[in-house]
């Protein structure tokens, strides 16, 4: 019997606002209901007017100590460690090292490109007059290894005793 | 008076953002602060609650699609936000249910009518101790007279579960008060 009821209770929910009030009303009371709600319902005075003045001012807080927060790690991280920075200084020291790798990698090729060429000159095709011409201009260098040796010999010579200086002229006449 | 609408899409183009946000926040500070008070009790609870329930509002509703009513959302973030704070208190171990109901008993005692105020006492004893989701699908019907469809979103339940919390209320209500 209390089943059936509770069932035809269950039908009756959800028809119509009115309806569903209707039913609650007649199990519960309207009067402390509407009593209740009315308590609940209180707020001090002047709440809703000072309400959004208050709220706005609290967004505006939040909004400036979250930039502040901001700005304090931006103070903290140096510049080049910011996240989009991070990437522009890495993709840089792989432009550097990978560019003077590829730099000396070229410079020694060429080193050993410009050797081989010289190692394939053949002797026999230079001619006699350029051999000439080659050492007329370079003749200075030979000039200045005959006055180094000699000026070592006579460092030696003046390095010498007497009994050594006639030993030695002795073997001349000889 | 502008539309939510109106108001929203002024918003989102950022015309006169703060201006149009507190023309929304007047039109209905009230009913999120009573559907919070109804819950909570207590005023000062109460106030922080709705403060935060419109700080997520000022930060969110530049991605509002309009999809649903700007109203079914509010009330959703609304109850979301109520049900987070009763859970931070109830960890702190400061739940503040009895004590104010207490007050309310001791400010009521004095009235003129002793039957009304007793059926009173044990109504709100009752709807205090229904599980959040019947309480809050109980006060949305009977009192701010929300069809299912929208109580379903603002709970995150089907229509058929939001008539079945109605009719659980209703029936634990009137059982409770009956004991008494």
């Amino acid at each position: 019997m209390e089943k059936d009821m509770e069932l035809n209770n269950h039908d009756k929910i959800g028809n119509s606002l009115e309806q569903d009030r209707a039913w609650a009303e007649s199990l519960l009371n309207k009067q402390s209901l509407s009593e209740l709600n009315a308590s609940k319902t209180e707020a001090p005075i002047h709440y809703f007017e000072s309400f959004p003045d208050k709220l706005m001012s609290r967004i505006a807080n939040e909004k400036r100590e979250k930039l502040e927060k901001k700005n304090a790690k931006i103070f903290f991280l140096p510049s080049f460690m910011q996240p989009m920075n991070r990437w522009a200084v890495a993709a840089a020291f792989i432009i550097i090292v990978g560019g003077s790798f590829i730099f000396l990698n070229n410079a020694t090729y060429k080193k050993i490109e410009s050797s081989m060429v010289a190692s394939n000159i053949n002797l026999q095709e230079i001619s006699i007059e350029e051999i000439e011409t080659y050492v007329d201009a370079n003749e200075w260098i030979a000039e200045i290894d005959v006055q180094a040796q000699m000026q070592k010999e006579n460092a030696k010579l003046s390095s010498l005793d007497e009994k050594q200086i006639e030993e030695i002229q002795k073997i001349i006449t000889q | 008076m502008a539309s939510d609408q109106e108001l929203i899409i002024q918003f989102q183009e950022s015309i006169n953002r703060e201006a149009n946000f507190t023309a929304l926040l007047k039109k209905h500070q009230q009913k999120v602060y009573y559907q919070i008070k109804r819950i909570v009790t207590d005023h000062a609870d109460a106030d922080d609650i709705a403060q935060l329930v419109w700080i997520k509002i000022w930060d969110k509703l530049d991605g509002f699609k309009m999809e649903s009513e700007f109203t079914t959302w509010l009330f959703r973030i609304a109850y979301n936000e109520t049900l987070n704070y009763l859970q931070k208190q109830k960890k702190q171990g400061t739940s503040q249910s009895s004590s104010d109901l207490l007050d309310y008993e001791n400010a009521t005692a004095s009235s003129d009518s002793p039957k009304s105020t007793e059926i009173q006492i044990g109504l709100d004893r009752a709807i205090s101790q229904l599980p959040e989701k019947q309480k809050v699908v109980f006060m949305l019907r009977y009192y701010e007279g929300f069809d299912y469809e929208k109580i379903s979103s603002i709970v995150g339940t089907t229509i058929g579960g939001a008539k079945a919390n109605y009719h659980q209320a209703v029936k634990k209500v009137e059982s409770f008060i009956k004991q008494l």
